[in-house]
């Protein structure tokens, strides 16, 4: 994921429901606009504050070689100027009003958050519409924006070994599919994309039935309607964008990479082949990504980083994807022990969930942290925008994101250890190795 | 630049005055007998509790053990008189619960966060940890070897140990100066009889506070914590006199820390801020947002957004209690390292010969006010808001009056407060680079220190 400007913490988790949450799918009202832009609105009058997410179905999988990292660097040129706002003022217009604003793109989308004092709602419809309608794409600013997004490469290459590792691992468990690409892009393609390639991927993306609109807080759904009506309806759509047509052919064989960096010791990836969030198993990859490094009692951290010390650090990740993607293993070597010491006891301890499964209390724990999980993500009113969004792109519908318990709590023992014999096997796997320079 | 700036901005529309003003919601303090203050405040919002607990137990008193407080803290978990290490994590992790301790300059702090239903499990927790921890000697050395890793790969990134430096080479003598996560040699040397001995000296109810947020009844939950720790017996407190670190510099320096792979320069510039309590710090902080305190910030608009030199640049008062820092940080490729701080520094004059009109401070104050509310929207943040008046020594006043002191603002006081309170001269420089490309370029900004990164320490 890469953000328009550098924040700490910011939210992604994406929960479930229980029976005693305070909202319900019913507190939820949607209306789809004549230009089949959808909107979910969701009342909370807790904070005199409201929040509005734009969730555009466009990433890194929409790009190809040549115009990489063309999405992130669209969501930058997003706020630089639209026919009435000129380059700056859509900041500088926001902030004036006190609100505040950040943008974030991944593989699979590209989502656009506003926060904002109440009475500035019309504000942002202004500011949203006008640069949705009518965007000018500057050519001064995209010169200055290359430069910045050339920094931000940089600064996340510096100051991160998991996004060095992680560009190297996806380029080669991918051969076809473009999840292969970075979300940043690659240095050369930012150098190099033209005005053309902008004002291409602007038409062919941000038409109004290509994106989901979701608004949180101190705000009414009639006032949202209204607003919506008056900014957004007016906006003409254009052609749904065309589907991603390249599928990834199954992995037939294990690949393996390897990359230096002046680091202290070796830095462990596994990725393996999963299928698109859609789809039946991601329930139970999901627990299982959680019963393997959620908490210091999880297996992973418990086994490598807690009674031994073999990694200092260990983590999963399971991103979103339309199509499918990849289940990551990240992990940093403890004192004195090398990559493949590392990489056995890990793919032991996969071993042992393959042959012998998990416990029905194990199972339970992570299904209780999915719900405290939840909780935590709907106390704030960015917390529902971007759960609500986000299930409503992945999923296909936000009920979904309350739904999601029953279809955790169904999830069996027996199903956490299928779905780890059917992923975590040697020919589904990519391993990369990060390790120490040579000779230091 | 800035002309061109202030002439965009008159045309904007500034119609956000009547904003509903943010209080600190109802809440219940009181101390128990053995001095240890509570605080209390029902959040119904969703069925969690959040707990924030306090002590004066922070690095500023770890003495030459640079990393002690940190570590004692870090090892409250290792095991207690009715549990194991082990046994707290499975419990915690069952329930989704969080459990965190850790040590910051002025306070150690233990956070969790669990449902309600699960309260009088984590509650006996939270009370086996704070009364009863055991510092088990084996957790401890596993513990104490994964520190030492972490002292050196933190290194990997300049981000991450930049903030060690820079208040090393400000504070000097002070103990603010001290990292808190201690280096490779001072924590070497630490051992569980100094961690016991900290916590016996420096874990007292006396100078402690907890605060619980959440969804229970205020009535139960007090007799709930009284009953807990109303018996706890600790040594009594050290009130020990702290001076103010003296921040007035003659001449401007330049620590360059040498990465040899860097692609790029991570630097620091600064000097003297306020301390907490400073009754200046509202206006300071509105003056701040139109320096480096938002996107649109002068500093972002110059090394960003007109120039492309960063993904990023901004800058901060970093407050402790009895004194700080101010800075601007940011971060470009080797080559443009004199052109981006030459830029930042013309910023920071610029601020000071320029000053301030109404339409900027106008937009700076609905800023500040709508950034407000959210920073306290959540029961955890809550939490800590009322431990962080414990320790730092203030109210809710400061909440409650905040939207009127930054209403009350005028361009004169701003102005006046830019004067009094910005650095302008011998400014203080960390710069973490290659040095080989930078070094003779950027003696031009002070007289030159150069260590490697690698060195342990900062």
């Amino acid at each position: 994921m890469m953000l328009r400007r550098l924040v700490l913490g910011v939210l992604l988790a994406v929960g479930i429901h229980s029976t005693y949450a305070q909202s319900n799918p019913n507190d939820v009202k949607t209306f789809t606009l004549p230009n089949g832009m959808k909107f979910l609105v969701l009342e909370d009058h807790s904070i005199p504050t409201a929040n509005m997410y734009l969730f555009w179905k466009v990433g890194a999988r929409n790009e190809v070689h040549g115009i990489t990292g063309l999405s992130h660097f669209f969501e930058h040129m997003m706020f630089n100027g639209s026919r009435n706002y000129g380059p700056k003022q859509f900041d500088r217009v926001m902030e004036a009003n006190g609100g505040s604003n950040n943008a974030y793109t991944t593989e699979n989308v590209t989502v656009y958050t506003d926060w904002f004092q109440k009475d500035a709602l019309e504000t942002i419809f202004k500011l949203e519409s006008d640069r949705i309608a009518n965007l000018s794409i500057d050519s001064a600013m995209v010169e200055s924006e290359r430069g910045v997004v050339l920094s931000e490469r940089s600064t996340g290459l510096e100051n991160s070994n998991y996004r060095v590792i992680s560009e190297v691992v996806k380029s080669v468990a991918f051969q076809e599919h473009p999840y292969m690409f970075p979300v940043i892009g690659f240095e050369s393609d930012i150098k190099s994309w033209t005005q053309q390639d902008l004002e291409n991927y602007f038409k062919t993306y941000y038409s109004p039935n290509n994106a989901t609109v979701v608004v949180v807080g101190d705000v009414t759904v009639d006032q949202v309607r209204r607003l919506a009506n008056q900014y957004m309806a007016p906006i003409p759509a254009r052609g749904l964008p065309p589907k991603v047509r390249t599928v990834e052919p199954e992995q037939n064989g294990e690949r393996r990479v390897t990359t230096y960096k002046d680091i202290t010791t070796p830095n462990l990836m596994l990725a393996y082949h999963t299928p698109e969030t859609g789809h039946a198993d991601y329930y139970a990859l999901d627990l299982l990504s959680s019963l393997l490094t959620s908490g210091n009692s999880s297996r992973l951290v418990k086994s490598l980083v807690m009674d031994t010390t073999i990694a200092a650090r260990i983590f999963t990740n399971f991103p979103e994807g339309f199509d499918p993607n990849l289940f990551y293993i990240y992990a940093i070597a403890g004192d004195g022990v090398s990559a493949p010491e590392l990489e056995k006891a890990i793919l032991a301890q996969l071993d042992k969930v393959i042959k012998e499964g998990v416990t029905d209390t194990e199972l339970q724990k992570v299904k209780n942290q999915k719900l405290m999980e939840f909780y935590r993500t709907m106390e704030t009113i960015n917390g529902k925008a971007n759960s609500l969004g986000t299930y409503e792109v992945f999923f296909g519908d936000y009920r979904k994101l309350y739904e999601a318990p029953k279809l955790y709590e169904k999830v069996t023992p027996a199903d956490i250890q299928r779905v780890a014999a059917k992923y975590f096997t040697e020919r589904n796997r990519t391993v990369g190795y990060l390790l120490p320079e040579k000779g230091k | 630049m800035k002309h061109i700036f202030l002439a965009l901005l008159g045309l904007l529309t500034l119609s956000v005055q009547a904003q509903n003003n943010f209080k600190v919601p109802k809440y219940e303090k009181f101390k128990l007998k053995n001095g240890l203050t509570v605080y209390l405040m029902e959040q119904h919002e969703v069925p969690l509790i959040n707990v924030s607990a306090v002590f004066d137990a922070g690095s500023i008193h770890d003495g030459e053990k640079y990393g002690l407080a940190s570590l004692t803290a870090d090892a409250l978990t290792f095991g207690t008189q009715k549990y194991t290490k082990e046994q707290i994590e499975e419990i915690t992790d069952y329930v989704g619960a969080n459990l965190n301790t850790g040590a910051g300059k002025e306070s150690a702090n233990i956070g969790m966060s669990f449902a309600v239903k699960d309260q009088d499990k984590m509650l006996d927790i939270l009370q086996q940890v704070l009364m009863y921890p055991v510092f088990n000697e084996t957790e401890y050395a596993k513990h104490k070897q994964r520190t030492l890793l972490e002292l050196t790969q933190q290194k990997e990134s300049p981000r991450a140990v930049i903030g060690n430096y820079f208040n090393q080479l400000v504070f000097d003598k002070h103990p603010y100066a001290t990292p808190s996560g201690g280096t490779r040699p001072t924590v070497e040397k630490i051992g569980t009889a100094d961690v016991k001995e900290f916590y016996r000296t420096n874990y007292t109810t006396d100078r402690a506070a907890i605060a619980v947020v959440g969804d229970f009844n205020t009535a139960a939950m007090k007799k709930k914590i009284t009953s807990m720790f109303g018996g706890w017996k600790t040594a009594p407190g050290r009130m020990i006199k702290r001076s103010a670190p003296d921040l007035s510099f003659d001449k401007s320096r330049v620590l360059l820390v040498n990465k040899g792979d860097a692609r790029e320069t991570t630097f620091l510039i600064g000097g003297r801020g306020v301390d907490y309590n400073n009754p200046d710090y509202v206006p300071i902080l509105v003056v701040n947002t139109i320096l480096g305190g938002r996107f649109t910030s002068w500093l972002n608009d110059a090394l960003r957004v007109n120039s492309g030199l960063t993904y990023g640049a901004g800058s901060r008062f970093s407050r402790l209690k009895h004194g700080g820092t101010f800075y601007i940080s940011t971060f470009t490729k080797n080559s443009t390292t004199v052109p981006a701080i030459d830029m930042a520094l013309g910023v920071l004059d610029s601020l000071h010969r320029t000053g301030l009109n109404e339409e900027i401070l106008a937009s700076a104050k609905a800023y500040v006010k709508g950034d407000f509310p959210p920073e306290y929207e959540s029961a955890g943040a809550l939490a800590r808001l009322l431990t962080d008046m414990f320790i730092y020594g203030f109210d809710e006043s400061y909440i409650n009056t905040f939207q009127s002191k930054v209403d009350g603002l005028t361009v004169a006081q701003a102005n006046d407060i830019i004067k009094r309170y910005f650095p302008r001269e011998h400014l203080q420089f960390v710069l973490i680079g290659k040095a080989d490309e930078i070094r003779d370029q950027v003696k031009k900004y002070g007289a030159v220190t150069e260590r490697d990164i690698k060195e342990p320490g900062f």
